[in-house]
Protein backbone atom coordinates (compact mmCIF):
# COMPACT_ATOMS: atom_id res chain seq x y z
CA UNK A 1 0.00 0.00 0.00
CA UNK A 2 1.36 3.27 -0.90
CA UNK A 3 1.41 5.68 2.02
CA UNK A 4 1.89 9.10 2.18
CA UNK A 5 5.40 8.94 3.43
CA UNK A 6 5.97 6.57 0.53
CA UNK A 7 4.47 9.62 -1.64
CA UNK A 8 6.77 12.06 -0.08
CA UNK A 9 9.80 9.79 -0.65
CA UNK A 10 11.98 11.56 -2.96
CA UNK A 11 14.47 8.98 -3.92
CA UNK A 12 16.55 9.09 -6.65
CA UNK A 13 16.59 5.69 -8.95
CA UNK A 14 18.47 5.80 -12.53
CA UNK A 15 19.52 3.85 -15.12
CA UNK A 16 22.51 5.89 -16.62
CA UNK A 17 24.54 5.55 -20.05
CA UNK A 18 27.07 8.25 -18.53
CA UNK A 19 29.36 8.39 -15.29
CA UNK A 20 28.09 7.98 -12.31
CA UNK A 21 28.91 10.82 -9.87
CA UNK A 22 28.65 9.30 -6.43
CA UNK A 23 28.73 12.78 -5.27
CA UNK A 24 25.07 14.00 -7.09
CA UNK A 25 23.56 10.69 -4.97
CA UNK A 26 25.41 11.20 -1.56
CA UNK A 27 23.85 14.72 -1.79
CA UNK A 28 20.34 13.46 -2.89
CA UNK A 29 19.69 11.24 0.41
CA UNK A 30 21.57 13.55 2.97
CA UNK A 31 19.88 15.74 4.83
CA UNK A 32 20.00 17.46 8.19
CA UNK A 33 18.30 14.45 10.48
CA UNK A 34 20.78 12.14 9.40
CA UNK A 35 23.77 10.34 11.38
CA UNK A 36 24.46 8.18 8.80
CA UNK A 37 25.10 7.66 5.11
CA UNK A 38 26.63 4.14 3.93
CA UNK A 39 27.00 3.67 0.21
CA UNK A 40 28.14 0.95 -1.87
CA UNK A 41 30.07 1.50 -4.34
CA UNK A 42 30.32 -1.55 -7.45
CA UNK A 43 33.68 -0.65 -9.80
CA UNK A 44 34.62 -3.46 -12.53
CA UNK A 45 37.03 -5.64 -12.05
CA UNK A 46 40.16 -6.31 -13.90
CA UNK A 47 40.02 -9.70 -13.57
CA UNK A 48 37.39 -12.66 -13.42
CA UNK A 49 37.60 -16.19 -13.01
CA UNK A 50 41.28 -16.17 -13.29
CA UNK A 51 41.14 -13.97 -16.48
CA UNK A 52 42.76 -10.27 -17.60
CA UNK A 53 39.22 -7.94 -17.79
CA UNK A 54 39.38 -5.40 -21.00
CA UNK A 55 35.74 -4.07 -20.27
CA UNK A 56 32.49 -4.95 -19.52
CA UNK A 57 28.57 -4.18 -21.61
CA UNK A 58 25.73 -4.32 -19.46
CA UNK A 59 22.06 -4.51 -21.09
CA UNK A 60 18.99 -3.73 -19.70
CA UNK A 61 15.23 -5.01 -20.21
CA UNK A 62 14.87 -0.97 -18.81
CA UNK A 63 11.42 -0.75 -18.18
CA UNK A 64 11.52 -3.75 -15.98
CA UNK A 65 14.81 -3.01 -14.26
CA UNK A 66 13.61 0.46 -13.51
CA UNK A 67 10.15 -1.33 -11.95
CA UNK A 68 12.49 -3.79 -9.93
CA UNK A 69 14.95 -1.09 -8.45
CA UNK A 70 11.86 1.28 -7.39
CA UNK A 71 10.08 -2.43 -5.92
CA UNK A 72 13.78 -2.57 -3.69
CA UNK A 73 13.56 0.58 -3.05
CA UNK A 74 10.08 0.03 -1.57
CA UNK A 75 11.18 -2.66 0.17
CA UNK A 76 13.88 -0.94 2.18
CA UNK A 77 11.93 1.77 3.52
CA UNK A 78 9.34 -0.73 4.11
CA UNK A 79 11.96 -2.69 6.49
CA UNK A 80 14.15 -0.62 7.86
CA UNK A 81 13.78 2.59 9.50
CA UNK A 82 15.92 4.40 6.82
CA UNK A 83 15.77 8.60 5.43
CA UNK A 84 16.23 7.96 1.91
CA UNK A 85 18.07 5.68 -0.74
CA UNK A 86 19.79 6.63 -3.74
CA UNK A 87 20.08 4.18 -6.36
CA UNK A 88 22.05 4.40 -9.80
CA UNK A 89 23.17 1.65 -12.32
CA UNK A 90 25.19 2.13 -15.64
CA UNK A 91 24.62 0.63 -19.10
CA UNK A 92 26.36 0.54 -21.78
CA UNK A 93 30.63 -0.40 -22.02
CA UNK A 94 32.38 0.33 -18.53
CA UNK A 95 35.81 0.25 -18.59
CA UNK A 96 38.33 -1.42 -15.98
CA UNK A 97 37.41 0.62 -12.84
CA UNK A 98 34.67 2.26 -13.48
CA UNK A 99 31.47 2.40 -11.66
CA UNK A 100 28.48 0.13 -12.45
CA UNK A 101 26.13 0.89 -9.75
CA UNK A 102 26.18 2.70 -6.70
CA UNK A 103 23.77 2.82 -3.92
CA UNK A 104 23.69 5.52 -1.34
CA UNK A 105 21.27 5.34 1.56
CA UNK A 106 20.58 8.07 4.65
CA UNK A 107 19.12 7.07 8.21
CA UNK A 108 19.18 8.73 11.52
CA UNK A 109 21.28 5.75 12.88
CA UNK A 110 23.78 3.83 11.24
CA UNK A 111 22.34 0.21 11.19
CA UNK A 112 19.62 0.49 9.44
CA UNK A 113 21.37 2.64 6.63
CA UNK A 114 23.98 -0.45 6.60
CA UNK A 115 21.27 -3.10 6.91
CA UNK A 116 19.50 -1.14 4.36
CA UNK A 117 22.67 -0.61 1.49
CA UNK A 118 23.52 -4.41 1.92
CA UNK A 119 19.96 -5.58 1.33
CA UNK A 120 19.15 -3.22 -1.62
CA UNK A 121 22.71 -4.57 -3.22
CA UNK A 122 22.22 -7.96 -2.69
CA UNK A 123 18.22 -7.68 -3.77
CA UNK A 124 19.30 -6.02 -7.23
CA UNK A 125 22.03 -8.56 -7.85
CA UNK A 126 19.09 -11.47 -8.01
CA UNK A 127 16.42 -10.13 -9.06
CA UNK A 128 17.09 -6.97 -11.55
CA UNK A 129 16.91 -7.78 -15.03
CA UNK A 130 20.85 -6.32 -16.26
CA UNK A 131 22.99 -8.71 -17.98
CA UNK A 132 26.80 -7.69 -17.92
CA UNK A 133 28.99 -9.47 -20.88
CA UNK A 134 32.79 -9.81 -20.06
CA UNK A 135 35.13 -8.68 -22.95
CA UNK A 136 38.65 -10.78 -22.31
CA UNK A 137 41.66 -10.70 -24.67
CA UNK A 138 40.56 -14.06 -26.52
CA UNK A 139 36.88 -13.66 -26.61
CA UNK A 140 33.97 -12.53 -24.73
CA UNK A 141 31.13 -14.62 -22.56
CA UNK A 142 27.90 -13.46 -20.51
CA UNK A 143 28.51 -13.63 -16.91
CA UNK A 144 27.23 -16.44 -14.88
CA UNK A 145 24.41 -14.79 -13.13
CA UNK A 146 21.15 -15.53 -10.55
CA UNK A 147 18.03 -16.52 -11.45
CA UNK A 148 15.40 -14.29 -9.81
CA UNK A 149 12.85 -16.39 -8.46
CA UNK A 150 9.93 -17.35 -10.34
CA UNK A 151 6.46 -17.45 -9.13
CA UNK A 152 5.43 -21.10 -8.53
CA UNK A 153 4.01 -22.88 -11.89
CA UNK A 154 1.47 -24.87 -9.48
CA UNK A 155 -0.71 -21.18 -8.60
CA UNK A 156 -3.57 -20.33 -10.61
CA UNK A 157 -2.12 -17.96 -13.02
CA UNK A 158 -3.96 -14.65 -12.57
CA UNK A 159 -6.40 -13.45 -14.90
CA UNK A 160 -5.61 -10.14 -17.26
CA UNK A 161 -6.54 -6.99 -15.97
CA UNK B 1 -27.73 -4.94 -9.77
CA UNK B 2 -27.73 -5.58 -13.78
CA UNK B 3 -29.21 -3.41 -15.60
CA UNK B 4 -32.02 -4.45 -17.38
CA UNK B 5 -32.39 -4.43 -21.06
CA UNK B 6 -34.81 -4.68 -23.59
CA UNK B 7 -35.31 -8.41 -25.19
CA UNK B 8 -32.80 -9.30 -28.09
CA UNK B 9 -30.53 -6.22 -27.02
CA UNK B 10 -27.16 -7.59 -25.88
CA UNK B 11 -26.01 -5.62 -22.97
CA UNK B 12 -22.25 -6.38 -23.70
CA UNK B 13 -20.90 -6.64 -27.12
CA UNK B 14 -18.01 -8.92 -27.66
CA UNK B 15 -15.97 -8.31 -30.61
CA UNK B 16 -14.91 -11.79 -31.66
CA UNK B 17 -10.93 -12.33 -30.82
CA UNK B 18 -9.73 -15.10 -31.18
CA UNK B 19 -6.05 -14.46 -31.85
CA UNK B 20 -3.52 -12.50 -29.48
CA UNK B 21 -0.48 -10.21 -31.02
CA UNK B 22 2.07 -10.71 -28.35
CA UNK B 23 5.38 -8.71 -27.93
CA UNK B 24 8.46 -10.94 -27.76
CA UNK B 25 12.00 -9.62 -26.34
CA UNK B 26 15.20 -11.16 -25.94
CA UNK B 27 17.90 -10.21 -23.68
CA UNK B 28 21.84 -11.43 -23.33
CA UNK B 29 22.95 -14.12 -24.85
CA UNK B 30 19.26 -15.26 -26.06
CA UNK B 31 19.41 -11.57 -28.23
CA UNK B 32 22.54 -12.88 -30.25
CA UNK B 33 21.18 -16.46 -30.87
CA UNK B 34 17.68 -15.34 -32.34
CA UNK B 35 19.50 -12.63 -34.04
CA UNK B 36 17.35 -9.24 -33.07
CA UNK B 37 15.71 -8.04 -29.93
CA UNK B 38 12.27 -8.12 -30.18
CA UNK B 39 9.63 -9.70 -32.07
CA UNK B 40 5.75 -10.46 -32.06
CA UNK B 41 3.41 -13.29 -32.50
CA UNK B 42 0.19 -14.47 -33.08
CA UNK B 43 -1.72 -16.80 -30.72
CA UNK B 44 -4.80 -17.92 -29.85
CA UNK B 45 -5.71 -15.97 -27.39
CA UNK B 46 -5.48 -17.27 -23.54
CA UNK B 47 -2.25 -18.87 -25.17
CA UNK B 48 0.46 -19.74 -21.84
CA UNK B 49 3.81 -18.30 -22.07
CA UNK B 50 4.93 -21.53 -22.69
CA UNK B 51 3.94 -21.46 -26.30
CA UNK B 52 5.27 -18.14 -27.05
CA UNK B 53 8.73 -20.18 -26.31
CA UNK B 54 8.48 -23.43 -28.35
CA UNK B 55 7.75 -21.69 -31.44
CA UNK B 56 10.62 -19.28 -31.08
CA UNK B 57 12.28 -22.57 -30.13
CA UNK B 58 11.60 -24.63 -32.63
CA UNK B 59 12.92 -21.91 -35.13
CA UNK B 60 16.04 -21.85 -32.56
CA UNK B 61 17.10 -25.43 -31.34
CA UNK B 62 19.86 -23.47 -29.36
CA UNK B 63 17.40 -21.38 -27.70
CA UNK B 64 15.40 -24.34 -26.38
CA UNK B 65 18.17 -25.24 -24.86
CA UNK B 66 18.58 -22.61 -22.36
CA UNK B 67 15.09 -23.29 -21.20
CA UNK B 68 15.60 -24.85 -17.93
CA UNK B 69 17.94 -21.45 -17.18
CA UNK B 70 15.07 -18.67 -18.01
CA UNK B 71 12.75 -17.35 -16.10
CA UNK B 72 9.92 -15.54 -18.20
CA UNK B 73 8.15 -11.86 -17.59
CA UNK B 74 4.48 -11.20 -18.80
CA UNK B 75 3.96 -7.00 -18.95
CA UNK B 76 7.19 -6.43 -16.72
CA UNK B 77 6.76 -8.92 -14.04
CA UNK B 78 7.90 -12.14 -13.49
CA UNK B 79 5.70 -14.87 -15.06
CA UNK B 80 4.83 -18.52 -14.61
CA UNK B 81 5.44 -20.40 -17.28
CA UNK B 82 1.29 -21.24 -17.59
CA UNK B 83 0.36 -17.48 -17.34
CA UNK B 84 -1.99 -17.13 -20.00
CA UNK B 85 -1.85 -14.43 -22.69
CA UNK B 86 -3.82 -11.45 -24.33
CA UNK B 87 -3.73 -9.17 -26.97
CA UNK B 88 -0.82 -6.60 -26.50
CA UNK B 89 0.37 -8.49 -24.24
CA UNK B 90 4.86 -8.51 -23.54
CA UNK B 91 6.58 -11.28 -23.22
CA UNK B 92 10.00 -11.62 -22.16
CA UNK B 93 12.21 -14.50 -21.40
CA UNK B 94 15.45 -13.81 -19.12
CA UNK B 95 18.84 -15.35 -18.64
CA UNK B 96 20.13 -15.64 -15.24
CA UNK B 97 20.83 -11.90 -14.22
CA UNK B 98 24.33 -10.18 -13.64
CA UNK B 99 23.50 -6.70 -12.96
CA UNK B 100 25.61 -4.53 -10.02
Amino acid sequence: MLTMTKLLQPDLLLLVRDAIDPETLIRHVRAAEDGAVVTFDGCVRNHSHGRRTLYLDYEAYETMALGKIREIAGQIHDKFPIHLVAIAHRLGRLEIGETSVFIAVSSAHRPAAFDACRYAIDTLKRTVPIWKKEYFEDGAVWADGEMPPAPAETRAAKPAS
Amino acid sequence: MAPRWPAGYNSVVTIPSHTARIKVLFFGRLKEIVGHAEDSIELPDGAPIEAVFSHFGANHPELARFRASLVASRNQEFAAWSTPLHSGDEVAFLPPVSGG
